[in-house]
């Protein structure tokens, strides 16, 4: 027997049923009066905040103190424009707040600091705009230790275009009337300016793998992606760098720089930004137009397009990677006017030498990755460098380098070895060796081990790539579509792995797997100056000499030619860095110092990257090959001028004094060989010209002169 | 060579600003580089970049999707072999949801495999083989419906042999460049070797190959050249007593 439910008037007793319905008949005519029910609800609605206000002011009770006044100095510092207590409250207050409050949680709502706020005199849209920055560092937070959930997604990505907007969009102050937006009267540090781009692009990254795994998705996510189509789409990321780039007018900036170089009355930077545009003029727009460009680089290495990343960088790239006089190296004092920090840096080389790589331009991969390889290495000696008493950013920076090296692992051995104008770097080679030697050792041999070896380096050291796309969340069979596919079995028909990294693995390891017996091949070619095919398929183990079967025979040595023709392609490359033409005749010197550069980061001319060349005249191979000469100039140099150094030392020293029977010896030699002192004082005045000359250096006279006289 | 790569002296101005500029996001813009595709096809030219460029709005509207343009794309990729052309029209390719709208089945997936391989046999300068491969049965399909509305695509894949033979050979016997070519009759090879301005040997059996950067070798020692201004400290410290 079922327990009688409350309403089922019909399993009741009548006189019960009777008495349920008259209640029931009550309610309906309270409700029939509204009056009754606004009255509740607006007694409720008046509660509402007050309880939100409640369950603020509690977590405001909650937060520490450090951490309220820490909110509210930074605030004051940015409405006060402080550029140096900014930096030092982004740089190493927060990261210590962090660690020691919230590591494992996040920072308190941006809602539940507010009040704190209004005490500073700030408008709305300070607070406003102050409450934004900080959302951005809760977010980072909360993807950087945390795992963010589809909320903070959505929000973050929210958060991220208001900053956008209001950098972009902002509208002029009163007293201007037209509609054109204005600059933003804002101040932040770079490495803050540089984080922003850096940490929108690793949302847009993250989300897309995230987005692309259909299967461990809950109906509430997929309703949620469904309907949220624009967020994170690569068309809005793709906006916000492209008109942060068109806003400052940076590339502009930089050809105009260019063009000041030549000039004898040079105006300064500043004044260069200001006759290009109001924005140019802002440190702030200048300094994000030019990160901007570094993001716009990565977003394309990260869609797959490495022609396009590298044709963004036409300018900047002149200016960052240098070569042509006009470097970041060279005269650093004059272009204060943009930024280099060392994440730009070695994010920047990175991308650039892996979309070398892709276009299987290694010298040129090789030459970027040794630069901010050997730039990395300086910085380590000087790890006090400010702005990195951040461990968690000099993590990131060292695992980055830890990959460029891995790449630099594979260009070295894709490039046949011994070229000389490639001029690889003894030093990152062998740190290379230390690091990934087991590798290395297998890549350089070629055959089906070494492929093994370029998988394992490739997938470790490969950008993360993405889908431009997302599943189609929006079409609910292509959805069902995609979550019944059976996961073992391989999709239909489709020889392009869907897994964009799985697609740039397989495009890479062709070329390298068409390079795995050219090793073997070169083996051979160096032990000889001229060569028949014949002799040289046999050689290759393809056919025994003696075998009588001519189709064979020739079959093998077709294929030897072949593979002739492909390590000949193999050893020319497009480059950058060219060897000026410097020889004429046979036997003269090629000077490697005679190195032109060629203009973008897209141009080049064709070089020869391997000190074997040969050609093959019908039948015979010829073989030159091109040797190093000792190079022993610079050994030469280096410890004559040590050894000068040395003997000037020894001579601006003073004697040790000795006391007793030897310090009698001293003043008799001394003044037994008065002539010899004064050519000693002599030889001190000259060489020694910071000493008094009647300071003891006698032992010039009284050493080795008397000895020699008597 | 790389800058005409970059910029090809067959581009009009209205593609260039295309493909410099922003709007080549545009997604109305694709017609226009699709005409300029057909144009390239039917006209023996070649643009690197703006195929790119269609490929990369194929790959953010995937409704724009053509599969008949990315067959042309490739093909014509194929002969600029050895440079990366083919790899980098790959990379663009992204994966598409199942249920893409089109009107007939997608060719791609079933030639793409195909495409893949006789740009392999390219690479590797397997010239003979290629040439199998690409008169077989199976390639009849390739050969009927794109191949054969590109104008030239025979000749652009001979050039990539002269290309790879011009910078091996001095001299090359005129059976194996016969085989290398797939030119059979000996009118047509030596009509081609002429073209190229090649000439033959007195019995005609091996042709010579005029002297290029690439296929003249000389043994060189590269010496270190000191310059005057390293040395200046030596010799300043010599020159004091």
């Amino acid at each position: 027997m079922s327990r009688p439910t409350l309403w089922s008037t019909a399993d009741m007793d009548e006189d019960l049923a009777d008495a349920v319905d008259a209640e029931l008949s009550l309610y309906v005519q309270q409700g029939q009066n509204p009056a009754i029910y606004d009255q509740l609800g607006a007694q409720i609605e008046q509660l509402e905040p007050l309880l939100a206000i409640q369950q603020h002011m509690a977590a405001l009770a909650a937060v520490p103190d450090v951490v309220k006044s820490f909110i509210v100095s930074f605030h004051q510092a940015i409405l006060n424009r402080d550029l140096p207590s900014i930096t030092i409250f982004y740089t190493t207050t927060f990261p210590k707040l962090t660690d020691r409050f919230y590591s494992r949680t996040e920072w308190p709502e941006p809602e539940t600091i507010a009040p704190l706020l209004s005490s500073n005199e700030a408008t709305e849209d300070q607070i406003h705009i102050f409450l934004v920055l900080y959302r951005d560092l809760y977010y980072r937070h909360v993807y950087s230790r945390l795992h963010p959930n589809i909320d903070d997604r959505f929000h973050s990505y929210e958060n991220s275009c208001e900053l956008f907007n209001y950098l972009l969009n902002s509208p002029s102050s009163a007293d201007d009337n037209s509609d054109e937006p204005a600059p933003v009267d804002l101040v932040l540090p770079e490495q803050w300016l540089w984080d922003i781009i850096d940490e929108f692009i690793y949302q847009f990254q993250v989300f897309c793998s995230w987005r692309s795994k259909v299967k461990s998705k809950t109906g509430d996510e997929l309703m949620m992606l469904a309907d949220g189509t624009g967020v994170w789409s690569s068309y809005s990321v793709l906006n916000v760098l492209y008109s942060l780039i068109q806003k400052s007018k940076i590339n502009e900036f930089i050809v105009a720089l260019k063009e000041e170089q030549g000039k004898e009355s040079a105006r300064s930077a500043e004044e260069v930004a200001k006759s290009i545009s109001p924005y140019t003029a802002l440190p702030l727009y200048r300094t994000l137009g030019y990160f901007s460009v570094l993001g716009l680089l990565r977003v394309h290495v990260l869609l797959g397009d490495f022609t396009l990343a590298l044709k963004v960088m036409d300018q900047v790239g002149e200016f960052l990677l240098g070569g042509s006089g006009f470097g970041a190296k060279a005269n650093k004092s004059s272009f204060t006017a943009l930024p280099t920090l060392p994440a730009t840096h070695i994010s920047t080389h990175y991308y650039v030498g892996f979309c070398y790589m892709m276009l299987r331009r290694y010298p040129d991969a090789i030459r970027t990755f040794v630069t901010v390889l050997n730039f990395l290495q300086r910085m380590q000696r000087m790890r006090n460098y400010s702005g990195y008493e951040r461990k968690d950013q000099y993590d990131q920076i060292a695992k980055t380098a830890d990959r460029t090296l891995a790449l630099y692992a594979m260009c070295h051995s894709l490039v046949l070895p011994g070229s000389p104008f490639t001029r690889l770097d003894d030093n990152i080679t062998s740190t290379a060796k230390e690091r990934y030697g087991d590798q290395m050792g297998r890549m350089s041999k070629g055959g089906s081990d070494a492929l093994a070896a370029f998988e394992e380096l490739f997938l470790y050291a490969c950008p993360k790539f993405i889908n431009a796309n997302s599943p189609p969340y929006d079409d609910p069979d292509a959805i069902a579509l995609l979550l019944s596919a059976d996961p073992t079995e391989p999709a239909e028909g489709s020889p392009i792995p869907t897994d964009p990294t799985q697609r740039h693995l397989r495009l890479f390891l062709a070329s390298a797997g068409a390079q795995s017996p050219l090793p073997t091949l070169r083996s051979f070619l160096h032990l000889y100056t001229s060569l028949t095919t014949e002799k040289l398929s046999s050689f290759l183990d393809l056919v025994k000499v003696s075998e009588s079967d001519q189709e064979t025979v020739e079959e093998a040595e077709e294929e030897a030619i072949q593979e002739m023709m492909v390590l000949k392609q193999n050893s020319r490359s497009l480059s950058r860095i060219v060897p000026a033409q410097g020889r004429s005749e046979k036997g003269n010197d090629a000077s490697p110092a005679g190195l032109t550069v060629i203009g973008t980061l897209l141009e080049g001319e064709m070089i020869s990257t391997s000190d074997l060349n040969f050609v093959i005249d019908d039948n015979t191979i010829h073989i030159a090959e091109s040797t190093v000469g000792r190079r022993y100039a610079g050994w030469f140099i280096k410890n004559t001028e040590r050894s000068q150094r040395v003997l000037d030392e020894i001579r601006g020293s003073p004697l040790p004094v000795f006391k007793g029977k030897v310090g009698q010896k001293q003043g008799a030699s001394g003044t037994v060989a008065p002539g010899a002192e004064s050519v000693a004082i002599n030889d001190s005045a000259e060489a020694a010209q910071k000493k008094a000359p009647t300071k003891t250096v006698a032992w010039g006279g009284a050493g080795t002169r008397t000895t020699l006289d008597a | 060579m790389s800058a005409s790569w970059i910029s090809p002296p067959t581009r009009t101005e209205l593609i260039e600003n295309l493909v410099s500029g922003v709007d080549r996001y545009n997604p109305s813009n694709v017609g226009i580089l699709e005409d300029y595709l057909y144009h390239q096809i039917r006209s023996q030219e070649y643009d690197c970049l703006a195929n790119l460029a269609i490929l990369k709005l194929y790959q953010f509207n995937s409704d724009l999707y053509n599969p008949d343009v990315v067959v042309n794309i490739l093909i014509k990729a194929l002969g600029a072999s050895p440079l990366p052309d083919f790899n980098l029209c790959i990379s663009l390719l992204d994966e598409r949801s199942p249920n893409a709208s089109l009107d007939e089945p997608d060719p791609l997936p079933a030639l793409l495999p195909v495409l893949h391989g006789l740009h392999h046999l390219l690479y590797r300068c397997r010239f003979p083989a290629f040439w199998r491969a690409y008169r077989s049965d199976q390639l009849e399909s390739l050969r009927d419906n794109y191949t054969v509305e590109c104008a030239g695509f025979e000749d652009s894949i001979r050039e990539v042999v002269i290309r790879a033979v011009k910078s091996t050979f001095t001299r090359i016997g005129t059976d194996r460049l016969g085989l290398y070519l797939d030119l059979d009759s000996p009118e047509e090879l030596q009509a081609y070797v002429a073209k190229l301005g090649w000439t033959f040997n007195s019995e005609g059996t091996v042709v010579s190959i005029p002297p290029n950067p690439d296929n003249q070798i000389e043994a060189v020692v590269v010496q270190e050249s000191i310059k005057l201004p390293q040395l200046t400290k030596v010799i300043s410290q010599a020159a004091r007593p």
